[in-house]
């Protein structure tokens, strides 16, 4: 007879109690963390969504791509001797459309490369949600810093930067625009070791986006918050598994009175807490996907399957050690006590 | 034949400092079948004898023989296993599981004595069971439905639905008006001899001293 069972079945009140504490807290975790994620996206999709490798930028740029300028002679020994290499730059600026409607963007340029769009000089390749905003490809647009006109020639999926949609213009016109003749940064896939390059400091992809103050900065406070929302509900659900230990403490005496083995009291209660967890967490997975749809079209929420599973796993262990701690008074519970304490 | 002997039997608590000594060194035998009672005042000990004769707290000192095997010495596991399957308990009150109906609680403990019943006898012996005590029409309830002279009875169907061989009660009949309390102790009395259970059963109840073999009175820490 599963009595774990049973008891959910009478003291359904209870346990759907706990059960909506565990769902209230994980799926309010879930949709921080797919804000975190999402705020992450919008900020440096561009640089998240390349394949493990390194960045490398001048020694004294002090870490900061923006001061960064690479000697070419450099550049262009690195760009022959790894394959898939590239150099690139990135500035925030404006755009101007027809209608003279200005809009800020990340322009970024490279040199001929997979990882990149390279686009012909006087074109633009700009990422979708300036589609969504209106733009279509053929529109003509315009910068102040530079003297021609730039056509769309198409549109690709999730490249931001700094919360910014990313243009890909020809390098010649970023040269011309920015007045510079050096490239900010070489990206190198990961070609197993990282290569040494005179002159120049390497990072690798997460490193490199820790140079970039908003990031960083967006991301550990976000992922503090996610954080501290784990740590809490690990402690909640300690605290509710105590309280409803403590209540049953009389249970467990008779329990142990006629002979149930102290394994099976320990079985029963991590039998109901799986069974709450698994409920409650379904539900907020379910319902934090769901938001994933509905969520407006300005909010950036990204919640992926791996970062669901990931928190639902460390939720069901916070759950099990808190059920398992509070449980300790289980096999502390005297059958005697049971007895003495009357009516139950 | 002997099937339950206590000799020696010490008992001392402690509490802060002081420490007192409940039981002095009782001596008790007890045979196969036979309903002793044990009586005495208020806080000479009765309580205390039974739930050690019982397996359900340690002596301080003594021997306790069940069935030729010495109880003081075993381990935790080993009074556990005697305890579900060789023992069975009633008290002053029924202290039933709240969330299972009368018929579940009667399961469990089949389940916890590891019988080799299968479902069918099990169920049989269930229902033969709520028949003798009268209850057979509230087997889905649960107890907090339950009279209390209702839920002791129960309380005495699931001490010896797995037929211990022994039976501990003490006061099973101190929440029942007079006319229960003969009910319960009838039925406790053709259940032993029935099944041949051997009974240590407190009580304050002159009148339920009829229905004891023997009676044991205890004073000053010791039985007379
Ligand atoms: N766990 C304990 N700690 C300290 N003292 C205890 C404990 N249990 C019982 N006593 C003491 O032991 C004495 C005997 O108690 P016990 O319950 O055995 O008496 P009793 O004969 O059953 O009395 P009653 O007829 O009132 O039920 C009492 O003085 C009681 O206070
Ligand atoms: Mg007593």
């Amino acid at each position: 007879m599963n009595i774990a069972w049973k008891e959910i079945k009478k003291s359904k009140v209870k346990f759907m109690i706990l059960g909506s504490i565990v769902f209230l807290v994980s799926f309010l975790t879930f949709i921080i963390s797919g804000l975190a994620n999402g705020l992450s996206q919008d900020n440096a999709a561009l640089i998240k969504d390349l394949p493990d490798g390194q960045f490398y930028m001048n020694e004294d740029a002090e870490e900061t791509y923006n001061l960064s300028l690479i000697d070419p002679n450099t550049q262009k020994a690195a760009l022959n001797e790894h394959d898939g290499a590239a150099a690139l730059s990135i500035q925030m600026g404006f755009l101007n459309d027809e209608a003279d409607k200005q809009r800020s963007v990340a322009f970024v340029t490279s040199t001929e490369s997979e990882l990149f769009e390279n686009v012909q000089a006087g074109e633009i390749v700009l990422d979708r949600s300036l589609e969504e905003e209106g733009l279509k490809v053929g529109d003509i647009l315009t910068n102040n810093q530079f003297s021609g006109e730039f056509t769309v020639k198409g549109f690709v999926d999730q490249q931001k930067y700094s919360h910014a949609p990313v243009a890909f213009i020809n390098m010649e016109n970023y040269k011309e625009m920015y007045r510079v003749n050096e490239m900010q940064l070489i990206f190198i896939p990961d070609g197993g070791e990282t290569p040494v390059i005179d002159g120049l400091q390497s990072f690798t992809n997460s490193e490199f986006l820790n140079t970039i103050p908003s990031y960083s900065a967006e991301q550990l406070s976000l992922n503090m918050i996610v954080w501290f929302l784990v740590v809490i509900s690990g402690l909640l659900f300690a605290i509710f598994f105590y309280m409803m230990n403590v209540q049953k403490i009389g249970l467990y005496g008779i329990l142990k009175a006629i002979g149930v083995k102290t394994s099976a009291l320990f079985k029963m209660m991590w039998t109901q807490m799986f069974f709450i967890t698994a409920i409650a967490l379904a539900l907020s997975i379910a319902l934090s996907q769901s938001f994933n749809f509905i969520a407006p079209d300005g909010m950036p929420f990204s919640l992926t399957a791996v970062t669901t599973v990931q928190l639902s796993i460390v939720f069901l262990l916070i759950g099990f050690v808190g059920a398992t701690l509070s449980g300790i008074q289980i096999k502390k519970v005297e059958p005697l006590q049971a007895i003495q304490q009357g009516e139950v | 034949m002997t099937i339950f002997t206590i000799n020696e039997l010490r008992k001392t608590f402690t509490t802060g400092e002081v420490a007192e000594e409940i039981l002095k060194g009782i001596d008790l035998t007890l045979q196969q079948g036979e309903i002793t009672a044990l009586v005495g005042a208020s806080g000479s000990g009765k309580s205390t004898l039974l739930t050690i004769a019982a397996g359900l707290q340690p002596a301080s000192d003594g021997k306790i023989l069940f069935n030729g095997r010495n109880m003081t010495s075993m381990n935790q596991e080993q009074i556990r296993k005697i305890r579900a399957s060789d023992f069975g308990f009633v008290f002053q009150s029924a202290h039933l599981v709240p969330f299972l109906t009368v018929e579940e609680q009667l399961f469990l403990m089949l389940e916890v004595s590891e019988t080799t019943l299968n479902k069918v006898q099990q169920k049989k012996e269930i229902a033969d069971i709520l028949k003798l005590i009268g209850m057979e029409h509230r087997k889905s309830a649960y107890p907090a439905s339950l009279s209390g002279g209702e839920r002791q009875r129960v309380a005495i169907a699931r001490a010896i639905i797995h037929k211990p061989q022994m039976l501990f009660a003490d006061e099973p009949t101190a929440s029942l008006d007079s006319k229960r309390s003969k009910d319960v102790m009838e039925l406790i009395r053709d259940l032993t001899k029935t099944l041949n259970i051997t009974t240590l059963m407190v009580t304050h109840d002159e009148e339920m001293l009829a229905y004891a073999d023997h009676i044991i009175t205890m004073k000053d820490g010791l039985a007379e």
